[in-house]
């Protein structure tokens, strides 16, 4: 039994952190794109994009899912854009995800951006440096050290907001352990799966402490 | 000959004129003093120099060539204005030491990338002439200490060295001691006095009357973005012809 539970469980969790990489990689460039949209000297631009962000931050991710899986189905001539079974529904929490974390990740980004001085470009402008050369050699880096800390504490958030899939029944990792409570494998009534979860979710977010905290530490020879 | 020659600028931001009708020289291994109060538009004459704001009207030559002319932009391309730059250097209030270099690395830097691009001196020689800087400085033991580790009279000296290190025409210093403990004020002017008596050509912009008179051949008193009167140090701050700039000194003798 504790076999075929720990098989279905890994199964479910092979999906919480292939939609949790998928995120990753789809919102951290997405997020540099909104932060600077979000900085345009374009008002237009700017304004419409903080818009946007400020909406999807203002909302729930769940009500955001519900909205991308259900309603173009709804409102579509042509039904439904999503592929039926797993993989549409794994197509549209991607979607949502990746929408709802670059939001989020773009003002972690402003915030970096916006918070190296002035001073240290014009410090580097009046060397002789060219944009470039400040932006590699002297801002960037000081930009990374500012975004680690609130990005590490949303990347754990998002190990553990990747369950919200379920609501568009995602077989992630928490709905394989509810399906032994509803019956599943030949099994039914049984609670430590769904408890059993929550070891998974403790261990990968030890593993991300790890790493963020070996990332802090090794920018932590300058201030 | 004079080394600078300053003609005319004018600087608007927005509505209100920060800068009118600018006007002074300097000799080769001269000191310049400007002194004024607070909003007189010292800053931004500084940073007219440097290129980081442009004046409205006005022109700036270094060595009898124009470098800058607001009338003609070719003056101002882009990719002109950095080689331009390399005849000013520039010390801010605040150091802006950049935080992920060392001492020695903060010195280096902009060098090496210059000599990375034009080809020239090796890297151990630019390191060998920034310890020399630093040591210069008073910061032999410091090379390797990272901005955060040194005092902020220690940062001033890295980002005079620093400034140095591209051996400018002009080297700018604007109000280098006002960031500082007052007891850290002293080795920073003993710097600049050292840099003076090498013969340095120097702009200094500074509220300590006393260093001005001093270490300055010119002192130039500005007071609502004009120059009200400029000459002498002795004759500015001891015997000052113009009545703004009695008020200003007999407020700072207050103080
Ligand atoms: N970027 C800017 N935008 C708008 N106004 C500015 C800007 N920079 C400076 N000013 C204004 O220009 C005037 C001159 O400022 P500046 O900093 O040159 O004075 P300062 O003589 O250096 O004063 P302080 O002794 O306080 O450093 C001030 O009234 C200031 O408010
Ligand atoms: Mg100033």
């Amino acid at each position: 039994m504790f076999l075929t539970v720990i098989g279905a469980l890994n199964e479910g969790f092979l999906q919480t952190l292939k939609l949790f990489a998928v995120t990753l990689i789809g919102a951290i460039p997405l997020g540099l794109v909104i932060a600077f949209g979000s900085m345009s000297r374009f008002s237009p631009l700017r304004y419409l994009t903080r818009l946007v962000v400020w909406i999807i931050r203002g909302t729930p991710l769940m009500l955001q899912l519900i909205i991308i899986f259900y309603i173009p189905g709804r409102v579509l001539s042509s039904g439904s854009p999503w592929p039926s079974g797993e993989p549409g529904r794994f197509l549209a929490s991607s979607i949502a995800f990746i929408i709802n974390y670059a939001c989020y990740f773009s003002e972690i980004y402003r915030g970096g951006i916006q918070g190296v001085p002035v001073g240290q470009q014009e410090a580097g402008e009046v060397l002789g440096m060219t944009k470039r050369q400040i932006f590699f050699k002297i801002t960037l880096l000081q930009m990374i050290k500012r975004i680690v800390p609130p990005m590490s504490n949303e990347i754990i958030t998002l190990v553990k907001d990747t369950s919200i899939a379920r609501i568009i029944s995602l077989q992630e990792v928490i709905w394989a352990g509810y399906a032994f409570l509803k019956g599943s494998h030949g099994y039914s009534g049984l609670v430590w799966p769904l408890f059993f979860t929550g070891v998974y979710y403790l261990l990968f977010n030890g593993v991300l402490t790890l790493f963020f905290n070996y990332v802090e530490r090794r920018l932590d020879y300058f201030r | 000959m004079s080394i600078l020659e300053v003609n005319h600028i004018e600087k608007h931001f927005g509505a209100t004129k920060v800068l009118s009708d600018i006007s002074f020289s300097l000799e080769k291994g001269q000191a310049l003093s400007i002194i004024g109060s607070s909003g007189s538009g010292k800053t931004t004459l500084l940073r007219c120099l440097n290129f980081l704001e442009t004046p409205d009207s006005g022109t700036i030559s270094v060595n009898d060539h124009v470098i800058f002319d607001a009338a003609d932009p070719a003056t101002q391309q882009e990719k002109e204005i950095r080689a331009k730059r390399l005849h000013f250097g520039l010390v801010f209030q605040n150091f802006n030491l950049f935080p992920q270099y060392t001492a020695l690395q903060n010195v280096t830097l902009a060098r090496e990338l210059l000599a990375k691009e034009r080809g020239g001196e090796s890297k151990a020689d630019i390191e060998a002439a920034g310890r020399e800087l630093l040591a210069q400085m008073g910061l032999a033991d410091r090379a390797s200490h990272y901005p955060h580790q040194l005092s902020g009279g220690q940062q001033q000296r890295v980002a005079i060295a620093r400034a140095l290190a591209l051996h400018p025409d002009i080297l700018c210093f604007d109000e280098p001691t006002s960031a500082l403990d007052p007891e850290l004020t002293g080795e920073v002017l003993r710097v600049i006095r050292n840099l003076a008596e090498q013969k340095t050509t120097m702009i200094i912009v500074t509220h300590e009357m006393a260093f001005a008179r001093d270490v300055a051949d010119q002192v130039i008193f500005m007071d609502g973005g004009l120059i009200v009167e400029q000459g002498d140090p002795r004759e500015v701050i001891d015997h000052p012809k113009e009545e703004r700039t009695r008020q200003f000194l007999s407020r700072y003798a207050e103080n």
